[in-house]
């Protein structure tokens, strides 16, 4: 369990800049086994967040607790039960090994090599480096490297893992393996995992639970489902294969919150508001009188990133 | 005490790695420790930078070179690892072992000695066979003076770390660092009690006590030794002090593995 309160951090202004407020009365829980994302746009406060749970960034004010363990004032204690990838394939020894990456990252964490040797084979298998166990991480591709700075942070055994931008950089491929490791590690071995990102994709696929951060303030903390549900704009789209007469068009720009456009292959789509099922019988209504061709109906989809880019749109109205 | 052990065994290991992996770097170190050597012995004195003040001795000569050598690679040790792992991206990973920083940065250094002894010890026996030279060193009385006299240019290393935390490039001053050294080993520590109170100075006024003046470690005393660490315990404080004081400025300003 992860439970952080207030949290605040400003960062001070250095040769006559003003001070940046990156953190701001940040505050949320995750329970054991959920997978979690911070996401939000550059600079919003992710990383500072993940690097205060990993102790790295004191901040100014609030609490951290890592399964009851005061982050900021018993931090090695704390820092049993995390681990963390915080510059993607920086964050190992590109001229160790796979293996022995593994091998020195365990005993950091205080686990003897020689003991965890079927622990290592396991990761190696999981993530799909066994033939790649004994070349050293400089000569691995990207995605490779990445999966390894994430073994290596699952090889620690600890309960939290943090991954900042875990997929910053990977290729589409590499990036749904990432995605999918993170998943089964989840299911199986109840960690929780909590992951920074600003690709909406990579959240949408991987969590079951979004916090969505701006300007260092929490915006949303929901399930992707009911973020999605809440800001579903339902919507019908109807296409015409004809023009229509002046007549027509009068009554239906008369009509609330239908919008009329004309397509570049000559046909016309209507956007009609299904909440008001009186708007769209008055449109069928126009359009039945003159027996209108109608081409095609469909209900428009709201994507996650219209629900992130109307979130973060209305927080900033809101401050 | 298993786990510290782990520690020192997992950096003793990768010391071993890197030799392996920079092999032609390495070789090239160690044939230049041993052209030193080979020079030393041959009766050069050109190179024994700080020595002289060990006395003209062949054992003296070699002592000395063998001292310098370990007071600038424990200062590197720290110096260059803070610099090099914030470099490369690693330092927050050291950061978030479960030893605490300052028994990895222990594990790191002492791994680096016991690597560096055994590379001194053995290029120097083989300098000797290829030379023909015949020393008598009391490496028993030696041993525990050089450890002593080790904290001090080490807690130097931690302090030029701190400061490379908080100001990120400063290796123009940090290159001044060997210069100093050279100065406090030649310091005349047995003339004033304060001066004893120097980094290495003591230490290296203690080895002209065995090497000139032919003194055990007997004849020294245990009071002198104590004392020796005692300073050298003050230094490493005041030095992982000054880490500390740096390292919690990084933390403030969110800059600890930045460089």
């Amino acid at each position: 369990m992860v439970r952080v309160e207030s949290l605040e951090k400003t960062y001070p202004g250095r040769r006559g800049a003003p001070p940046v407020k990156a953190v701001d009365r940040v505050s949320f829980q995750v329970p054991q086994g959920q997978l979690v994302g911070l996401l939000g746009p550059n600079g919003a406060g992710k990383t500072t967040i993940v690097k205060m749970m990993c102790g790295l960034i004191r901040p100014d004010a609030g609490q951290i607790f890592i399964n009851g363990k005061d982050m900021v004032c018993r931090r090695t204690e704390a820092l049993v039960d995390v681990s963390a990838v915080l510059e993607g394939n920086r964050n190992i020894y590109w001229r160790l090994t796979c293996r022995e990456n593994l091998e020195f990252f365990a005993a950091l964490k205080g686990r003897s090599p020689r003991e965890i040797q079927p622990e290592i084979a396991r990761y190696l298998d999981l993530f799909k480096l066994n033939d790649k166990a004994d070349t050293e991480a400089r000569k691995l591709s990207r995605g490779m490297q990445q999966k390894l700075a994430t073994a290596v942070a699952l090889i620690a055994q600890s309960r939290v893992v943090l991954l900042d931008e875990p997929t910053l950089g990977l290729d589409v491929q590499a990036s749904l393996e990432i995605r999918e490791l993170l998943k089964r590690i989840v299911q199986d071995e109840g960690r929780t995992v909590i992951l920074t990102s600003h690709d909406m994709n990579v959240v949408q696929d991987t969590c079951e639970r979004v916090i969505i951060i701006n300007e260092g303030r929490i915006v949303a903390d929901d399930s992707i489902e009911h973020l999605l549900d809440l800001f579903q704009v339902k919507v019908c789209r109807i296409v015409i294969g004809e023009s229509l007469t002046p007549a027509q068009q009068q009554a239906i720009q008369a009509l609330p919150q239908v919008l009329l456009e004309e397509e570049n292959n000559g046909k016309i789509a209507l956007t009609v508001p299904l909440e008001d099922a009186q708007v769209l019988h008055e449109l069928f209504g126009i359009l039945a009188a003159n027996s209108t061709v109608i081409c095609a109906i469909e209900q428009k989809q709201t994507s996650f990133e219209r629900v992130f880019l109307e979130i973060l749109g209305r927080s900033e109205h809101g401050a | 005490m298993r786990k510290k052990l782990i520690l020192f065994w997992a950096f003793l290991k990768r010391q071993y790695v890197y030799f392996r992996r920079y092999l032609f770097n390495s070789l090239g170190g160690m044939l230049t420790l041993y052209v030193v050597f080979l020079l030393i012995l041959g009766g050069y004195k050109g190179l024994v930078a700080p020595a002289g003040t060990e006395g003209d001795t062949l054992e003296a000569l070699v002592v000395g070179y063998v001292l310098w050598f370990f007071l600038m690679t424990s200062y590197q040790d720290v110096y260059n690892t803070v610099r090099n792992e914030s470099l490369t991206g690693t330092l927050e990973q050291l950061y978030m072992s479960t030893h605490g920083f300052g028994w990895v940065m222990g594990a790191n250094v002492a791994a680096a000695f016991l690597a560096n002894l055994v590379m001194v010890a053995l290029l120097l026996t083989a300098a000797l066979w290829t030379s023909g030279a015949v020393v008598n060193i009391d490496v028993g009385g030696l041993l525990p003076v050089l450890v002593g006299t080790l904290f001090g240019p080490v807690a130097i290393g931690f302090a030029a770390a701190g400061l490379a935390l908080v100001f990120k490039r400063i290796d123009s001053y940090t290159q001044m660092v060997q210069f100093v050294l050279i100065a406090l080993v030649a310091v005349p520590a047995e003339k004033a009690f304060w001066l004893r109170l120097l980094p290495g100075s003591f230490g290296a006024s203690l080895v002209r006590d065995i090497m000139i003046r032919g003194q055990s470690l007997l004849e020294i005393g245990l009071a002198k030794l104590v004392l020796l660490f005692l300073i050298g315990i003050g230094h490493l404080a005041l030095g992982y002090g000054v880490y500390k004081v740096c390292e919690k400025r990084a933390m403030v300003w969110g800059m600890l593995g930045h460089y």
